[in-house]
């Protein structure tokens, strides 16, 4: 029906004697130059897709609530910039000891939060104790190395019990955020951060608007106010963008490329991404997957140019660590399109007839189910499709590991530990892997650590362990009006500080 | 009537304890809760059991039951395990779009439906009568998002009229705004609903016009359209509130799928999104409410039927 709809919505636009543009060529752009001056009041409206059921940072999962709360309202003693450097925040500059035992961090003075309250380095020490101490909140057990958290004066000292390669990684995500000891704010539906923006309107179902915070402690921020508009639907966000109510579409498909550029009011921005479209094995006792040769025939069946050429976005990824992540390798080499070979193995394992069923959540566009089905079918294997509805999913492939393949959109960065966790929903269990990981934590030296991870990531390739349909590019259509939108890796973070918007 | 009316209200009441039993039990055969939801991917079971006993879903699925039951008699339909939120104010604060937008949309339903409706039925067998059946013919049978998307793309996207999607922040304390939200949406509800209502007032007054009285009336020496117009149409008016009580569940399904299209915040998005959370307190006080509306519509129209007309009267 959508695919219908939006053929139909396309066929009448060109009718309409609407010219297209052409084309621009990929990669990681800047966002389009605004002709007209900056507007300090202005409003700018964004589209998202996917709500976050509530507000409440420490303990409810979901990217959506990081894309939007981290950075903008809460923030740790580090940040990460949209090329994933790690950058200060709440500490001025911090200061790793050699043996890579001690993290001193010197907290910013004179910084308050959005209820007025002082932000004081006993604050850091609570936060940073607390989520260590409390499983329940998220990331919890990121922290779980730091044997102290001491405040002296104005630093804020984290003493571990081994080194840990990924700590100030960890600080600048959930694991990381200051909150204001014995706060009172109802943390479900609302918020009390430091950031540039204050939290000022939830409407649930519908839109969370930010507005300035004029007490920030940094810049402050360019537009007077953000609107977050959530609207699942490509072709709805591309009709409310047409009509001028949405400034920048995030999530968006790269095939209504021409639509949403024909009147030349919005501009297409491909940025790099850490999605990383998998497709688990479930390789447990018993399963047709457990023997390597069918997972290799399976990988070597599927056509991954034709994937990401079907998104018009992206690139193809053959290992479980994509570009912008450290360890990144190009492992094409390992499962390259070879149906005829795929063929071969599957005879060779004594897998004819193979029938497999996969399970997907059923917000995913139905392009990847249909080039699995036909690829699959190519080699002898019959492929049935259950789309689910994500808690189904959750329960059933995340939890139970009841399945046999799994498709799910990935979008942390830097979540390699997923491989070396045999209780992870992937099934993959390789000692080797996890002693490697384990050293490439250890490790004190940034170089050193993401070596290994990248012998890790290897091996993990080799074993068909998974496959990897895509690295996923960050869809962004932004306003000839907008500045300032960062283009890399929006659906997992989201930072809004520096977008402005001009009347010209 | 009174005796009536009691009996009548005995059932709608019959009626809710059904459906509250019906709705909890169904939502529970569904997989996944919202422990899940809440400690998500990279979760370990032992968080997602905390979360669970936290929010009370390892309970006896009759003592739960019970619970809802019990508050729902004080007017109380729970809270939200995802949000915290009364039940209640949400549903009180998305009614504030969704009611605007089945009215609008049933007003739209029956301006089309009755003249049209009668028109095509005095002019059967002429070439605008023939058209008029068809063309009702054909757009009941368009798809509701299908007939959305062409007004959103006629009305907001080429002639910028009327806002494509969402509903003003303000809601109604800009009415203007609010209502020109509801509008395109209400109309592809309506215009729908109402080519299906239009073949039944169609049927309806060629069914009055083969009528005794409406033959009696015009052998008296009216024609047979001035007939059918005084004495034909009331009874006509009569079937057509009944069915006009039947339209409103269809509205309501309406409601759910064009409020996904158009980004309203109303019951049927929230219904949608809390179904996918497996939030069952939010979800089984929406369908609660829902089926109350309807069975209370349907009560409604039953007693006024029953208060006008008279044959129904003699019948019992």
């Amino acid at each position: 029906m959508l695919r219908r709809t939006s053929l139909v919505a396309a066929s009448l636009l060109v009718a309409g004697g609407l010219a297209l543009t052409a084309c621009s060529g990929g990669g990681a752009q800047p966002t389009p130059t605004a002709v007209g001056e900056p507007d300090p009041d202005a409003s700018v409206a964004i589209r998202l897709v996917l709500e976050p059921g509530n507000l409440d940072i420490r303990e409810t999962a979901g990217s959506a609530l990081d894309q939007i709360l981290v950075d903008n309202i809460y923030q740790g003693l580090v940040a990460r910039t949209p090329e994933q450097d790690i950058v200060p925040a709440l500490a001025s500059d911090w200061t790793v000891s050699p043996d890579g035992l001690t993290y001193t961090f010197t907290v910013r003075e004179g910084v308050t939060f959005h209820d007025g309250q002082q932000l004081t380095p006993q604050d850091v020490v609570w936060s940073l104790t607390t989520r260590r101490d409390t499983p329940e909140w998220r990331d919890s057990a990121r922290l779980a190395n730091v044997s102290t958290i001491e405040a002296d004066g104005q630093d804020v000292i984290l003493t571990l019990s081994d080194p840990d390669s990924t700590l100030l990684w960890n600080l600048t995500g959930r694991a990381g955020i200051v909150l204001k000891e014995g706060d009172t704010v109802d943390y479900q539906t609302g918020a009390n951060g430091t950031g540039p923006f204050v939290l000022a309107d939830w409407r649930q179902g519908d839109s969370i608007t930010f507005t300035r915070n004029e007490a920030y402690w940094g810049d402050p921020s360019g537009a007077a106010e953000v609107v977050f508009d959530y609207i699942p639907d490509n072709q709805a966000a591309l009709n409310a963008a047409l009509a001028g109510e949405i400034d920048v579409l995030t999530g968006f498909d790269a095939n209504l490329r021409e639509q949403v550029e024909a009147n030349g009011d919005f501009a297409m921005v491909l940025g790099q991404s850490t999605d990383k479209g998998t497709l688990a094995f479930n390789q447990t006792d018993g399963s047709p997957l457990e023997d390597k040769r069918v997972r290799q025939a399976i990988r070597q069946a599927i056509d991954h140019d034709a994937i990401v050429e079907a998104l018009a976005a992206g690139q193809t990824q053959y290992g479980p660590i994509p570009e912008l992540d450290p360890g990144y390798e190009d492992l094409s080499d390992v499962a390259p399109y070879d149906p005829e070979a795929a063929r071969a193995l599957l005879e060779e394992a004594g897998a004819d007839d193979l029938e497999l069923t996969l399970t997907i959540p059923n917000f995913y566009p139905t392009t990847i189910p249909q080039i699995l089905v036909s690829d699959l079918d190519e080699v002898g294997i019959t492929l049935e499709v259950e789309s689910v509805d994500f808690t189904t999913w959750l329960t059933d492939v995340y939890t139970n590991q009841d399945y046999d393949l799994s498709f799910v959109l990935h979008t942390e960065a830097r979540d390699f530990e997923n491989w070396a966790n045999p209780d992870y929903y992937f099934t993959y269990d390789n000692p080797e892997v996890q002693e490697l990981y384990a050293q490439s934590l250890a490790a004190t030296d940034e170089a050193e650590a993401a070596d290994l991870l990248q012998d890790a990531a290897r091996i993990v390739a080799e074993d068909h362990a998974a496959d990897w349909l895509y690295n996923g590019a960050s869809v962004i259509a932004v306003g000839t009006n907008i500045t300032g939108m960062p283009s890399i890796n929006v659906n997992e973070r989201l930072d809004v500080a520096e977008i402005a918007k001009s009347n010209g | 009537m009174i005796r009536y009316a009691l009996t009548r209200f005995a059932l709608l009441l019959l009626g809710l304890l059904v459906a509250s039993v019906l709705i909890f039990v169904t939502l529970r055969v569904l997989p996944g809760d919202v422990a899940s939801v809440i400690a998500g991917v990279g979760s370990t079971p032992a968080q997602q059991d905390a979360i669970r006993e936290r929010l009370g879903l390892d309970r006896p699925l009759p003592a739960q039951y019970l619970e809802w039951i019990g508050g729902l008699f004080r007017g109380d339909l729970g809270t939200s395990l995802l949000t915290g939120s009364r039940v209640v104010d949400q549903l009180a604060q998305k009614a504030e779009v969704t009611v605007p937008l089945g009215v609008l949309s049933l007003l739209i339903a029956v301006v089309i439906s009755v003249p049209l409706g009668v028109l095509s039925a005095m002019r059967r067998g002429r070439a605008e009568g023939t058209a008029l059946s068809v063309g009702a013919q054909a757009l009941a049978a368009v798809p509701v998002v299908w007939a959305g998307m062409m007004l959103v793309v006629v009305f907001a996207v080429w002639l910028g009229w009327l806002p494509a999607q969402g509903f003003p922040r303000a809601g109604w304390d800009d009415p203007a705004a609010a209502l020109r939200a509801l509008i395109l949406p209400a109309l592809t509800i309506g215009i729908v609903e109402g080519a299906m209502l239009l073949r039944f007032v169609r049927s309806a007054t060629l069914q009055a016009v083969g009528q005794d009285f409406v033959r009696t009336a015009a052998a008296k020496g009216l024609t047979r359209d001035q007939a059918l117009i005084r004495h034909g149409l009331p009874v006509v008016g009569l079937s057509v509130i009944t069915v006009l009580g039947l339209q409103v569940a269809g509205i309501i399904v309406g409601a759910v799928v064009i409020e996904q299209l158009f980004s309203l915040p109303g019951i049927g998005r929230m219904l949608v999104a809390d179904v996918a959370a497996r939030d069952l307190p939010m979800v089984q006080g929406e369908l609660l409410a829902l089926t109350g509306f309807v069975l209370v519509v349907g009560f409604v129209v039953d007693l006024v039927h029953r208060g006008i007309d008279p044959r129904q009267r003699e019948a019992t």
